[in-house]
């Protein structure tokens, strides 16, 4: 396993288009989640007021709210990045026939797709950390700029949060990992998972939250679970539909990690028995 | 003598799940330190055999033992090296790099990466990324790759595939040089001269069914070894004449002559046939059959559906390995 371990974690770090995505991802956050945001309240003339002051609005970006910041991007777009990435790792191999380069190699089809998996975790602990700490300096760069003071959240907090997040990016990676096996095409991976991500879950869970049958569904979603962990850390100002959760926290880890295991476990079937070549 | 066998399959079956049957109960015994030519036209089952034997695809039915284990185990992978298709590489990963994935997978000492490189004569080259390699810098990137792990058998699916003459003799001498070292190499391939020049036996796969199995002597035997030529006029009655000799079957036009495959000690009988009744014979002479005249025979005969059982090891006879022929 750590043969291949090694030889995965090779092949992801000199892969340009992972560093790209990673690229795309911490650049959402500076420059979307917290600098548009900071520029627009900053900026704007006084004349133009909405329903929650701007004074009010800015602290959104402040250390206090650091966590619920960085968890609402990880619900979106690093749903989105880690999906991509998890199914780019998988489809490519059948996309340009390395899989079967690796597989008359001397590992075993578990131990070869147990090393991808756990280069993949690596991948998206490191991505969990450089999120956290691009979010970190950007509430700080953000307070200070404004001049005001704002608190951090306290050690247990952020633990939790990091841990919120790595299993959600997680839970995406296995997701996009799962479908790339599946599909053996990294377009049908990638477009069957956003469209998932995007029209599936959020799109219509937004639309037809309230149907009392879609509810109940909704209720065993993976981003649905997500936003119940997310939702449940402090925030100074909190919007109508996170505040209204499905389900509990406690559940939405739960389901969470049942989603890791049941990822993983599809991959290993369907790469175990699945023939490679050949039509 | 029983000679040891690198691979030796039973009734080899597999049937894709679109219902096409790509292999059809084989029977194949490569023996250790040979090296083993795997003939038959494009989609005849050569590269769907070699996927089961390493372990790619799982048969539909039968058995096959590779390097002393099942296909696909650790314990035959670890003493074998192959290369099946195309040469499959990360395009954005350099050759070196490349053969370093490949190492580690194979928990194979990355010293190992720059003997292979210099045996294929890739040295120069490996720092440069595979999706700029050529066609035959990819494909000598294969070799180098199956070559990491000094294998007991190598397996090389149409190796020459995309080289120009110059790589396809040096290909021909790195495997003769391979066989050298005391391997076994299993060479598929639908180049007739290619298998002639660089194998010890050769194995005929047509529609999925090993048809005939020895080395290309004995399979040129086997189809008659040489026929009887003879340019007469007129060709027609010449036909005529000669069937009325020898059984019609036996008797084929070429072009502007006959071909007989019989005994050539009959010709004296046949010419003077021919001369007394008229007909001029302008040649006469012995023909030896081309491995090519052997392997369209053998291909393009419809087989019957089940193969003839294979022989004890250490057999070489250019038996028929199918069709009942």
């Amino acid at each position: 396993m750590i043969a291949s371990f090694r030889a995965e974690n090779l092949k992801t770090r000199k892969r340009w288009a992972n560093w790209i995505l990673i690229g795309i991802l911490l650049a959402w956050i500076l420059l979307l989640t917290y600098l548009t945001l900071f520029l627009v309240v900053t900026l704007s003339p006084k004349s133009i007021q909405g329903p929650v002051p701007a004074s009010v609005l800015k602290r959104r970006l402040f250390p206090e709210n650091f966590v619920p910041t960085v968890l609402g991007a990880s619900a979106s777009i690093g749903a989105a990045i880690m999906l991509i990435f998890g199914a780019l790792s998988t489809a490519s191999e059948f996309g340009w026939l390395t899989v079967q380069t690796i597989l008359i190699q001397k590992p075993t089809r578990a131990t070869v797709l147990g090393g991808k998996l756990l280069a993949l975790a690596a991948a998206t602990l490191l991505v969990s950390v450089l999120m956290f700490a691009a979010a970190a300096v950007a509430s700080y760069a953000a307070v200070t700029l404004d001049g005001s003071s704002s608190a951090w959240p306290s050690g247990e907090v952020m633990l939790q949060a990091f841990g919120a997040l790595l299993l959600q990016l997680a839970v995406w990676t296995a997701f996009g990992a799962f479908l790339g096996i599946a599909f053996r095409s990294a377009a049908a991976a990638i477009g069957g998972g956003l469209t998932y991500l995007f029209v599936g879950e959020a799109l219509l869970g937004s639309l037809l939250r309230n149907t009392p049958v879609v509810k109940e569904v909704l209720k065993f979603l993976p981003g649905i679970n997500g936003g119940a962990i997310n939702g449940a850390f402090p925030v100074t100002i909190r919007d109508t539909a996170a505040s209204t959760q499905l389900v509990s926290a406690g559940r939405g880890v739960v389901t969470l990690l049942v989603y890791l295991v049941v990822f993983t476990v599809f991959s290993l079937l369907i790469f175990q028995r699945r023939d490679v070549g050949g039509s | 003598m029983a000679q040891t066998l690198a691979v030796e399959t039973h009734g080899l079956t597999k049937r894709y799940s679109t219902g096409v049957l790509a292999v059809n109960n084989l029977d194949l015994r490569v023996r250790a330190g040979e090296v083993y030519g795997f003939l038959g036209p494009n989609g005849a089952g050569k590269t769907t055999t070699l996927r089961l034997l390493s372990g790619l695809l799982h048969p539909t039915s039968g058995t096959a033992i590779v390097a002393g284990a099942a296909p696909g185990t650790p314990a035959s992978l670890a003493r074998l090296g192959a290369m099946v298709e195309t040469p499959a590489f990360y395009p954005y990963l350099s050759g070196r790099d490349n053969l370093r994935v490949v190492a580690r997978y194979g928990s194979v000492p990355t010293s190992r990466i720059d003997p292979v490189l210099k045996l294929v004569d890739l040295t120069d080259r490996a720092r440069y990324k595979f999706k700029t390699y050529s066609t035959g810098m990819k494909q000598r990137l294969g070799v180098a790759a199956a070559l990491l792990k000094a294998p007991d058998l190598l397996i090389l699916d149409e190796p020459t595939s995309g080289l120009d003459p110059q790589g396809t003799i040096e290909m021909r001498a790195l495997i003769k040089e391979l066989k050298q070292g005391g391997r076994t190499v299993l060479l598929s391939s639908h180049l007739l001269n290619e298998v002639e020049l660089t194998c010890d036996r050769v194995g005929v796969i047509a529609k999925g069914k090993l048809v005939a199995e020895g080395t290309v002597d004995e399979l040129r035997a086997r189809s008659g070894g040489s026929a009887l030529l003879i340019r007469a006029t007129p060709l027609d009655q010449a036909r005529r004449l000669v069937e009325s000799l020898i059984k019609p079957e036996k008797v084929r036009v070429d072009g502007d002559a006959l071909l007989l495959s019989i005994d050539p000690s009959q010709a004296a009988t046949i010419n003077r046939r021919l001369v007394s009744d008229g007909v001029d014979v302008s040649e006469l002479r012995v023909s030896e059959q081309s491995l090519e005249d052997v392997f369209l025979e053998l291909t393009e005969t419809p087989q019957s559906p089940h193969p003839n059982p294979p022989p004890q090891a250490g057999e070489g006879n250019g038996r028929p390995a199918g069709g009942g022929k």
